[in-house]
């Protein structure tokens, strides 16, 4: 498994070249030894001490591993959908949650993700991760039920004809707001300048650099996406009025707050957005005119996977029309499967926050990476934003 | 610099001639030493190293080929962006030590002094038995206590006040962390404070000094080490506190723990930059240490 070590080789390449003594020899071999240990998870707190898939390193399914180690969002799997799994293959499944895309990366570089076999990163994420050679290519073969997927998701561009990812969930960005305490109407993006005062520090953004910049990108008429270094700047500058105002840039963990009066709007994703407006009829959800994201989460197997013959299980349990459908029915995000779509609950189906018409999602884009220079720029504007 | 466990003994044979007893004598201590110092240099000295390496290749990103060594990580910390947050670092960290001590030294005065014997145990355990909880959860706990529809409001607002809107700012990073180490410097200043000798401010009256005085030219000097142990303390942990300032700064809390944690788990993931402001960090803390080892540990006659 050449890959396997993919993380670590330009590392130990570095070692070999350097001059530095001290670092050769015993203190590098001692190094190598504590790194692999934190690779199989021993130092982890997470991961079960399991040594089975410690070892069972790449091997199709290793030795008999009756365990599949599952790294997703929070509220994406529920324990219904992991008994309804185990019930129908006899494969015991373990979940673990993140809460980025990033958090995620950085956990598999740093070595501490080879107990997993399934991973649900972003449309975004997948093509970073295609790139760093951490996905094995799907062996289409076995993969059952991608021919329901909707034109959209038959070829998309985060990862044409689906080689490496299964688009398994998609849903907007957008404001979610407690209609009893906003003055007016929250339209647009617009919205949180012209109420900057009503609004102040009763607010929260996501901490994500692209989904808060690109918000504030489409607020301006630019794309999610821009590149252009005078677009990105004034940007920057846009949110930089707004932030004496922004209480905190949090993507989880404001429901409370929310829920409490103690926040009047957040910026948030339609899955966790829809849940808050189906409790409490005071809180709405809406995509702003001006155009917002449209996001894709996948199910990947990660090169490093121990249990694969379980991932690809996983993978087609996932896909059946009805297991589809009634995760979409508990869990709230809108599904790529035509087949799912028809058993669907019509209520669900009509509730435009999870399933926006047409001419709304055409104002929306997907994220997709900028290239290192505007990477770049993102970030030094992000840093600046968050550390002001 | 620690130095591997072996480095010692190899030295020590060389110096001395292998006599059986004196081999004997080594090798004992040396045994019960090797436990604690393979652990040491395996999980202590050997990462620190590796962070110290990572520091020096600038801009190292994961799964980047890395270039050359150079100071650039270093020389990025001075950008003005990143001043900010190591200057409002240092600020909550002196804040937090300046609060623990101005609220934490008339408790500990009272429970070494004033409260019954019997009492001291109890009130001490007492006052310590939040540590027994996560911090996480105490951080919660203030975040209850502190938003706009919490507890404090509530009280406020009963009394007439108008409701304070505290959560999600530097005022809520004070307040979260003072209650966090709080107990740390109560239980240091009680140790130096009941050491207190009595009778040099029974003496100190006698010869026409006035309670402020007393306090100020006899009591104080007396618990100086244990108001620097305490100080330093607190200082080193409220400077890498980490869950406080994300929990209940919001977006107005920037730290360099919050920074650090972005160059590894978030978005940035410059691991050479947050490598750099690690060694700080753990520089900083050294110096910390270092000067607690110097002051703190002086015998309190030393100052009577």
């Amino acid at each position: 498994m050449p890959r396997n070590r993919s993380l670590y080789s330009p590392y130990s390449r570095r070692l070999a070249t350097s001059r530095r003594r001290f670092l050769q020899g015993g203190a590098a071999a001692l190094a190598g030894m504590a790194l692999s240990n934190c690779r199989q998870g021993g130092v982890s707190d997470v991961q079960a001490p399991d040594t089975e898939t410690g070892n069972g390193n790449g091997g199709e399914g290793g030795g008999g591993s009756d365990t599949l180690h599952i790294y997703t969002w929070a509220d994406y799997v529920d324990e219904e959908l992991t008994a309804a799994f185990t019930a129908e293959t006899g494969i015991q499944v373990v979940t673990d949650i993140y809460d980025s895309n990033e958090t995620m990366l950085a956990r598999l570089q740093a070595g501490g993700g080879s107990a997993y076999s399934i991973i649900y990163p972003s449309d975004y994420m997948v093509e970073e991760m295609i790139e760093l050679d951490l996905l094995t290519t799907l062996d289409q073969d076995r993969v059952e039920g991608l021919d329901t997927m909707l034109d959209q998701w038959v070829s998309p561009a985060y990862d044409p004809d689906n080689v490496h990812s299964v688009p398994f969930s998609w849903g907007t960005t957008g404001l979610l707001f407690n209609r009893e305490l906003v003055s007016g109407d929250p339209e647009d993006w617009d919205y949180l300048w012209d109420n900057q005062q009503a609004l102040n520090r009763r607010f929260t953004l996501l901490d994500d650099v692209r989904e808060t910049m690109g918000a504030v990108l489409k607020s301006l008429g630019y794309s999610y996406n821009a590149t252009d270094p005078d677009e990105l700047e004034e940007a920057f500058e846009r949110l930089m009025e707004l932030r004496p105002a922004i209480a905190a840039f949090r993507s989880f963990g404001w429901e409370d707050e929310l829920l409490g009066g103690d926040l009047d709007l957040v910026m948030s994703y339609s899955v966790d957005a829809i849940a808050a407006t189906l409790e409490d009829p005071a809180f709405e959800y809406v995509i702003p005119l001006s155009g917002s994201s449209v996001w894709t989460d996948t199910l990947v197997i990660p090169e490093t996977a121990p249990n694969v013959d379980a991932a690809y299980e996983w993978i087609n349990f996932n896909l059946d029309a009805n297991v589809a459908a009634q995760t979409v029915e508990r869990l709230f995000f809108a599904t790529p499967n035509s087949e799912a779509l028809d058993l669907i609950d019509d209520d669900l189906l009509a509730n435009e926050d999870l399933f926006p018409p047409d001419e709304i999602l055409a104002r929306c884009e997907g994220i997709a990476p900028v290239g290192p220079e505007a990477s770049a720029l993102y970030d030094r504007y992000w840093t600046e934003v968050t550390s002001a | 610099m620690t130095a591997p466990p072996t480095v010692p003994r190899e030295i020590a044979l060389a110096a001395k001639p292998s006599l059986g007893q004196r081999l004997g004598q080594l090798i004992e201590p040396l045994t019960l030493l090797l436990p604690s110092g393979v652990w040491l240099v395996l999980f202590l000295v050997i990462p620190t190293l590796l962070i110290a390496e990572i520091s020096l290749v600038p801009g190292l990103r994961p799964g980047d080929v890395p270039g050359a060594y150079g100071l650039g990580n270093y020389l990025q910390i001075f950008q003005p962006v990143y001043l900010r947050v190591l200057f409002r670092s240092l600020n909550f960290a002196l804040g937090t030590t300046g609060l623990c001590l101005i609220v934490g030294f008339p408790v500990a005065y009272w429970i070494a002094l004033m409260a019954p014997k019997r009492w001291r145990t109890l009130l001490l355990v007492v006052f310590i038995l939040p540590l027994w909880t996560s911090s996480l959860l105490r951080a919660y706990a203030w975040i209850t206590i502190l938003r706009s529809s919490g507890l404090l409001n509530v009280v406020l607002q009963a009394v007439g006040i108008p409701g304070q809107n505290i959560l999600n700012s530097p005022a809520a990073v004070y307040v979260g962390m003072t209650y966090s180490f709080l107990p740390y410097m109560v239980l240091i200043l009680y140790s130096s404070l009941e050491k207190l000798d009595i009778r040099l401010l029974e003496a100190a009256a006698d010869l026409g000094a006035n309670p402020a005085q007393r306090f100020w030219q006899v009591t104080v000097p007396q618990t100086l080490p244990g108001i620097a142990a305490g100080g330093l303390l607190v200082f080193i942990t409220s400077l890498g506190d980490f869950v406080v300032p994300t929990l209940l700064g919001g977006a107005s809390s920037m730290t360099i723990a919050r920074l650090i944690y972005n160059q590894f788990l978030g978005p940035t993931r410059n691991w050479g930059f947050g490598s750099s402001m690690s060694m700080l960090l753990i520089l900083a803390v050294s110096l910390a240490i270092a000067l607690l080892i110097r002051y703190g540990d002086r015998n309190p006659e030393n100052y009577s």
